[in-house]
């Protein structure tokens, strides 16, 4: 059928430019836009397939689907809420995915040191790990909200909040809690080896400072974008 | 007859989108043009905005999408849930009392009398 192809002129032209319009204003994950594309490419499509079968010229068919599907930022803006919430979902389960095996990593590197906290002290650099407390308090129940936020309890929770903006913002705090606690615990073990110089089991200490710098970079970026999203969303 | 915007339908559109899967998955395109043919063109919804309403009643759990390939390009249909079956059987139960409570206040028939 003449509507399948998109290497035709009046199609390249007319409704893959529309196509390329809407999905350039996409937020939310790659994966998530591409699916996106797709389903609007066959609709799209099958939208042309349909004006043709009723006697229109390719010409007709093209410019009648494009004023049909509606203008191109409406579009995209409507898609924002829900990518926004596949977005903040992702974020959210990563974090809660890395969350304990991060701990877990910082647990074993005091244990095998027989670090303060293991002899039951709070003491020199240590006297910052309340802070860390702190954050994983913040992002505990941000995940939880982001998690139902995002899900079936989205439909619900719309009827009292933001329904649009609160997955995005709840993951970047959460998000952002992480960075604290990463970058708070980084700082302890960095001045607790600087002022207390002895021999230490670095294979632990190492492990788990690499995880948490490689959750702070991919926490500190996921916040950003979600921030960003939630900024295109008000 | 011009067709309703998209406003008036607000709060039912929900109702009327898992409506179009009673009897069967469609997809999203098939699902606008269940909409307008089926309310004599009264619902014509923008079509790029209906999609994003199937994604959020998919969040929602009411509907459920899956993909296939038609004519070398990719589809996504969807189908109701069983949470969806119940929503759609609340939704016609309440319209069908709003309905009919709004029918006969806007009919002709005559008003109660009042003290």
């Amino acid at each position: 059928m003449a509507g399948n192809n998109l290497s035709d002129p009046t199609h390249r032209d007319g409704v893959t430019h529309y196509l390329a319009a809407v999905t350039a204003q996409l937020p939310g994950p790659p994966s998530a836009r591409v699916a996106v594309t797709d389903e609007l490419r066959d609709g799209l499509m099958e939208a042309l397939e349909t004006h043709q079968a009723r006697g229109c010229s390719q010409v007709e068919a093209t410019a009648a689907v494009i004023a049909e599907f509606g203008d191109p930022d409406t579009v995209a803006a409507a898609f924002g809420p829900e990518l926004g919430a596949v977005q903040a979902r992702r974020v959210a389960v990563g974090l809660l995915v890395t969350g304990p095996l991060v701990g877990l990593a910082w647990i074993a590197a005091v244990v095998v040191n027989a670090l303060p906290p293991w002899r039951h002290q709070l003491i020199g650099p240590w006297l910052a790990l309340p802070l860390v407390c702190l954050a994983l308090a913040v992002a505990g129940p941000a995940l939880g909200l982001t998690v139902a936020a995002s899900g079936r309890l989205g439909r619900r929770l719309g009827q009292v909040v933001d329904r649009a903006t609160l997955p995005p913002t709840a993951a970047a705090v959460a998000g952002l809690a992480a960075v604290v606690a990463d970058l708070t615990l980084l700082g302890i073990i960095t001045a607790h080896a600087l002022t207390s110089p002895g021999s230490y089991v670095w294979a632990p200490v190492i492990v788990a400072a690499g995880a948490s710098l490689t959750r702070i970079t991919l926490a500190a970026r996921a916040a950003r974008r979600c921030l960003a999203t939630r900024a295109a969303l008000t | 007859m011009l067709p309703m915007r998209a406003e008036v339908l607000k709060g039912h559109l929900d109702g009327l989108l898992l409506a179009t899967l009673a009897d069967g998955p469609r997809h999203g395109y098939a699902i606008k043009e269940a909409l307008r043919l089926g309310s004599g063109g009264q619902f014509d919804l923008p079509t790029g905005t209906v999609y994003p309403a199937l994604h959020r009643l998919e969040r929602a759990g009411l509907i459920r999408g899956s993909w296939s390939t038609v004519n070398g390009r990719r589809r996504r249909s969807y189908e109701l849930t069983a949470a969806g079956r119940r929503t759609l059987s609340d939704e016609r139960s309440s319209w069908q009392e709003f309905s009919a409570a709004v029918t006969a206040l806007l009919g002709n028939s005559p008003w109660p009398a009042t003290t």
